[in-house]
């Protein structure tokens, strides 16, 4: 589904990313791991198009994306769960929600997506009307999910959705991401921070490193390897 | 009691044609980060339009569409042609580019129509009313000027608040990437909210004129109260944009009828430098906070 080859980014001299590859499969949760600084918001922010790419290719169902503007690469089927969640905080929940799919023509099945979201996170239908900023950090990680599949993805984007979240509202999105990933046949692309939740999720694992990847391996693999799980991981 | 009257009612008035010039400020603010100084000449620009038409036959309704159009179409070629080029560059250079498309504009018009002061009708009289032997003082032009202000900031909460469109824009406005990762097509959005901008200063000029007359520099002083009202408010707030401009408009008023009107422009100055100096955040900045 998202196929990624060869991709390269340099800024000014210096490479951010060298001949990455990997795929992300239908129905699949990929994971990509990594210190801060070894390019894994690069890579995302490449996918999404806001950091152009200087060698290598990203395509989704075939389509290729590179060289296109982030509005063109989010509607040809790409969800975003940017670093830090991207909400709009002056805008109520429900307008942030409404966003996510509002470049659809589809109307009916817009607000259709948006119900879906609502029965999906309880939560963020009982705050409806109030501003994204004033929700919890979980309610927003929900929201900033909610808002991306409202836009009926079938590649969902994520960068540390970990970030400042508590570790039992940690472990339930996760949760939710694999079952959005079975039922909805989405391939799902993970950054992730925090190694051991990422794992315990992800079919398949990477590990960055400078910009370059220097361990693809089956998650549960990864995570039962100590030797390795100690050089990269640190844990 | 009868001059505070007069006064209050006229500074109302044109705080209202302030209040309409301060949002288009606050517009652009918004989703540029920058203070576009032509807008007062934009809306001169497209009053000439308007008196041009009525020179030719056409009625003032037929003008005043026609001009508050070309308002709509100038700004969204003025963001598409001049500043859609630096607009990745930092903000000064399209301050400095408003700053040159005002003196363009102002050189243009005499060339175009004339350098001479004319005077501009009013599509209502400009003679206050009388109810019985009771003398308002207020006229159906006042009466006019501030419905159609009023009429026109409803629609404005309307469009931003109720549709779709309004939403992409609000959503550009507060954070582009983030929109962009939306599907929104941010330059879009931009050179709408510029045309929307440029249509409210072509509002300004049409009801302002009658009662300042026509010439090239005619609004440099509307853009100037204007822009007064929106630091009052604060820049970011559209609520408090109105209400600035409707302060400047009476205090203005006041100091042009108790102090002597050659004072009027020095205090929308001296009130402009206190409020810079005093409370550069403006008087109604309630944490105006940019993102969550």
């Amino acid at each position: 589904m998202l196929e990624v080859s060869e991709l390269t980014v340099r800024y000014g001299g210096v490479r951010a990313l060298s001949d990455v590859s990997f795929s992300v499969a239908e129905g699949s949760i990929t994971t990509v791991l990594g210190a801060n600084g070894a390019g894994k918001t690069t890579l995302v922010r490449t996918i999404s198009g806001l950091v152009k790419a200087t060698r290598g290719s990203v395509r989704v169902d075939g389509a290729t994306l590179t060289g296109r503007s982030p509005e063109a690469i989010t509607r040809m089927g790409v969800g975003h769960v940017p670093e830090g969640r991207g909400l709009i905080g002056e805008l109520t929940v429900d307008e942030n929600l409404r966003l996510g799919g509002l470049w659809r023509r589809d109307v009916t099945d817009r607000r259709r997506a948006v119900d879906e979201v609502y029965e999906l996170f309880p939560p963020l239908a009982a705050r409806r009307t109030l501003p994204a900023a004033s929700l919890s950090g979980g309610e927003q990680q929900m929201l900033s999910i909610g808002r991306a599949l409202a836009s009926r993805p079938r590649v969902l984007l994520l960068d540390e959705p970990s970030l400042g979240l508590a570790a039992v509202i940690l472990a339930q999105i996760m949760q939710r991401l694999v079952s959005l990933a079975a039922e909805r046949r989405l391939a799902i692309l993970l950054i992730e921070q925090n190694a051991r939740s990422a794992l315990s999720v992800a079919g398949e694992a990477l590990v960055l490193s400078l910009g370059s990847v220097v361990v693809r391996e089956p998650a549960e693999r990864l995570a039962g390897d100590e030797a390795l799980r100690h050089a990269y991981l640190g844990f | 009691m009868r001059t505070f009257l007069i006064l209050t009612v006229s500074g109302i008035t044109n705080g209202f044609v302030y209040a309409i010039v301060a949002l288009a400020l606050v517009m652009i603010w918004r989703a540029t980060r920058v203070i576009n100084y032509a807008q007062g000449a934009m809306g001169m620009f497209t009053t000439y339009i308007a008196l041009y038409v009525i020179s030719h036959g056409f009625t003032y309704w037929l003008a005043f569409v026609i001009a508050l159009g070309s308002g709509l179409v100038l700004g969204a070629v003025v963001e598409r042609v001049l500043v859609r080029p630096v607009e990745a560059r930092p903000p000064l250079n399209v301050v400095i580019l408003s700053l040159g498309l005002l003196i363009l504009l102002e050189a243009l018009a005499p060339m175009l129509f004339g350098g001479q002061i004319r005077s501009f009708p009013a599509p209502l009289s400009r003679v206050d009313l009388k109810v019985g032997s009771t003398q308002l003082y207020i006229s159906p032009f006042d009466i006019f000027t501030v419905g159609a202000v009023l009429a026109v900031m409803a629609l404005l909460v309307v469009f931003f608040q109720r549709t779709d469109i309004g939403l992409r824009m609000r959503a550009a406005a507060f954070n582009p990437e983030v929109a962009r990762l939306l599907g929104i097509r941010v330059g879009r959005m931009l050179t709408l909210g510029w045309g929307l901008a440029a249509l409210l200063g072509a509002l300004a000029g049409l009801l302002i004129s009658p009662a300042i007359f026509l010439y090239p520099t005619n609004m440099d002083e509307v853009l100037v109260f204007g822009f007064t009202g929106a630091i009052l408010g604060g820049l970011e707030s559209p609520a408090g944009a109105v209400v600035g401009a409707l302060v400047i408009g009476l205090v203005l008023s006041y100091v042009g009828g108790y102090l002597g009107s050659e004072l009027e422009t020095m205090g929308g100055f001296l009130i402009l430098i206190a409020v810079l100096m005093v409370r550069p955040q403006g008087l109604f900045a309630f944490g105006s906070r940019r993102q969550a």
